[in-house]
């Protein structure tokens, strides 16, 4: 069964052209002109990838972005204008996953949504084997306790599970495997997000910053995933 | 503003008037000062001489009129203030109280009065000595008695205050140059001012604004000033928006048309051969306006300035070879030079390595396009720069083509080479300036040209700002 993808783009031109590309890709395309009709479509029908471009009429892309993330963990690719670099922070910040700027080559598109597949595939591989003893590593034993469950993909505290976009998820499993060792941005980036030496690295502090407010006991002082000054990050086990 | 201060400059003849009315002033005063001063002084030391005179010769006078006189013995007898001798002249006869003094000492005009009978007196100099002669003819006696008042004193502080006047009039003279050096520099202080912020807002500092000032003198030059540099920044950044606006309205049209024809391209197979060559054509067309578009766009951004950047450390070696592999070139074509023994040499440049990347792929093609292709690219650290210098195997660049190739839109490219945007080393150029670095153009040793882009070796220890607030909180 295809992947469905959702297209939010106001430009008809664009919307049409990218579904005619996405649909030769193999995707299921939905098609959504402004951000209120993809929450309906959303909310009738959870997309499994969603392309979303960020100045619409209307409520605009970041909105969509926020007003969506709480429930959905699906990977979420922003359309943007490369001159706007803060507007691509202000995405990834919202939760994005990743973004491509315009005017972009479909076949980026293409790799970057392949590679966000990839990463879902980790979890849609791993959710059919039971967890094993190997699968599962207790991050933070003093708190909670939590616990990262690489074959459920999902990370408990005290048996609840935390809400982990997939992006996030992944990110905390390249960094634990193995725990303790010290991974450079660059490395992180080609890892996640399968992009080469000209990736932005911001994407990847991005998603720590978020990752962390959602495992650390104080974000601002992080006891999990410490920063390594001038090389990287790594995660500490407690 | 030609005339003949204008070799002086504005605080030079400032200072120059101010010394000058000092001058002026302080001369007028000093001379009129001692005229008065000599004129009060001789009016006095007459008056005094000629009491003392009629004194004398009346004395003199008793003298003569007595029994058996003998004149020497009068004028022993007289004794004379210190500084005056008496002369007195009886039958045609000189009698005198000093060997120094005779006849030859008084003016004719006063023996002339004398001997007519009146009281005379004149200021005479004799042997150098000022002084002052007082003739009274002795009637009763049938003699001129003369005294010879010496008024070297008088003269003496007459000398004094001149000297006294004159330094006092240099001293005013010299205060007034320093008034007006420090007058000038009150007034070109407001001056200076406009300079910097001139100097500032050429720069590219177009936020630069004059403080506003209570002087009402100044208010207008501050008020038109910076209302001049508010229209020339607006207009600037309509400028700008316009460009930008322009991009961003072509790039959605740009966007629908290279993914449609993306689509077609996938369907090729489905296409007669003529329709083949036409699409063919469009998308070789279509791939020259969105390399346009974003060569534009990328200047733009360069315009907006560091606001877009995204800064990072890397190695300038690893940059470049990136950069080949990227643009399909071969790796082998990079020498990075080592120090002498052989050591790894600091090559960390901070940059926006999209961009800088984007520059030296820019470089490579342009060897590609013009040149015949890149020969060799040298990643070397000249002191405190890292230099990348790209050779290509073409003729070389003409000397006078060597600046002018690197405007906007500018080809000096050889005939029948493939076209380009044309703006291609203009962002070379504009993204090594914006790094704080620069490029230029010369002969490569081996024949072809040398394009060099020099950059500023990333300062030490600059971590990144995520790091720096995160280490406080690491363990």
């Amino acid at each position: 069964m295809s992947l469905k993808l959702l297209v939010l783009e106001d430009d008809d031109g664009i919307r049409t052209a990218l579904s005619l590309a996405m649909e030769d890709e193999g995707y299921d395309v939905v098609e959504a002109p402004s951000a209120e009709a993809a929450l309906q479509l959303v909310q009738r029908n959870p997309p499994d990838l969603m392309l979303v471009d960020l100045m619409l009429g209307g409520m605009d892309g970041f909105s969509f972005i926020r007003e969506v993330r709480p429930t959905s963990q699906a990977p979420i690719i922003v359309l943007s204008a490369k001159t706007d670099t803060h507007d691509i922070v202000a995405a990834l910040e919202a939760g994005a996953d990743d973004y491509v700027t315009k005017p972009f080559q479909v076949k980026e598109i293409g790799a970057r949504l392949r590679a966000l597949r990839r990463r879902a595939g980790v979890t849609v591989a791993a959710a059919g084997n039971p967890p094993t003893e190997q699968s599962t590593l207790t991050l933070d034993s003093e708190r909670g306790p939590l616990v990262l469950d690489v074959g459920a993909g999902v990370v408990r505290r005290g048996g609840e599970e935390v809400h982990l976009t997939l992006t996030e998820f992944r990110l905390l499993c390249e960094l634990a495997s193995p725990a303790g060792r010290v991974l450079s941005r660059r490395s992180l980036l080609e890892r996640v997000w399968e992009r080469g030496y000209f990736g932005d690295e911001r994407i990847v502090d991005v998603h720590v910053r978020r990752l962390r407010t959602k495992i650390e006991a104080n974000p601002n002082a992080p006891q999990l995933v410490v920063t390594v000054r001038g090389q990287g990050y790594r995660l500490d086990l407690r | 503003m030609k005339g003949p201060w204008s070799t002086w400059g504005l605080r030079g003849t400032v200072t120059a008037s101010f010394a000058l009315g000092a001058l002026i002033v302080s001369t007028l005063f000093a001379v009129g000062t001692y005229l008065t001063a000599r004129h009060y002084l001789m009016d006095q030391r007459q008056a005094t001489a000629l009491r003392q005179a009629y004194a004398d010769a009346s004395f003199v006078l008793d003298g003569l009129l007595g029994r058996d006189a003998r004149i020497p013995d009068v004028l022993t007898s007289v004794k004379p203030a210190a500084d005056s001798e008496l002369i007195v002249r009886k039958d045609d006869r000189w009698y005198s109280s000093s060997l120094a003094r005779g006849p030859q000492s008084i003016p004719a005009e006063v023996q002339g009065g004398v001997v007519d009978g009146t009281v005379m007196y004149a200021w005479a100099s004799s042997d150098d000595q000022p002084a002052l002669v007082v003739g009274i003819p002795l009637l009763g006696a049938g003699a001129e008695f003369y005294e010879i008042v010496s008024t070297s004193e008088l003269r003496s502080t007459l000398t004094t205050l001149a000297t006294v006047l004159a330094a006092f009039a240099v001293l005013a003279t010299l205060a007034g140059a320093g008034f007006g050096r420090l007058a000038s520099r009150r007034l070109m202080a407001p001056l200076d001012d406009v300079a910097t912020a001139a100097a500032r807002i050429g720069a590219g500092g177009l936020q630069t604004r004059l403080p506003p000032t209570d002087d009402p003198d100044l208010a207008t030059i501050v008020g038109s000033f910076n209302s001049m540099v508010e229209a020339l920044d607006e207009r600037i950044q309509r400028d700008a928006r316009f460009a930008a606006d322009l991009g961003h309205e072509l790039r959605s049209p740009l966007t629908a048309l290279v993914a449609s024809v993306q689509v077609i391209e996938r369907r090729r197979d489905e296409l007669s051969p003529r329709t083949q060559r036409a699409l063919n054509l469009v998308s070789s067309e279509l791939d020259r306006f969105q390399q346009t578009l974003e060569d534009l766009l990328e200047l733009g951004r360069l315009d907006a300035g560091v606001r877009s950047q995204v800064f990072s450390e890397v190695d300038a070696g690893e940059l470049v070879r990136v950069s080949l592999e990227q643009s399909r070139h071969d790796p082998a074509l990079l020498r990075v030079v080592t120090t002498d023994d052989g050591s790894a040499t600091d090559l960390t440049v901070r940059v926006d390595k999209q961009q800088l990347g984007r520059a030296l792929v820019n470089l490579f093609d342009n060897a590609d396009r013009h040149a015949g292709g890149v020969r060799a690219v040298t990643v070397q650290r000249v002191r405190d720069r890292i230099r990348i210098d790209v050779d290509d195997r073409g003729d070389g660049v003409p000397e006078p083509d060597r600046e002018r190739i690197f405007e906007r839109f500018v080809r000096a490219g050889s005939r029948g080479s493939l076209p380009g945007s044309g703006l291609g080393l203009s962002i070379v150029a504009e993204t090594a300036i914006s790094l704080g670095g620069q490029v230029w153009c010369e002969d490569a040793p081996g024949g072809g040209a040398r394009f060099s882009v020099e950059l500023p070796v990333a300062p030490r220890q600059a971590p990144f700002e995520v790091q720096l607030a995160d280490h406080a909180g690491a363990r």
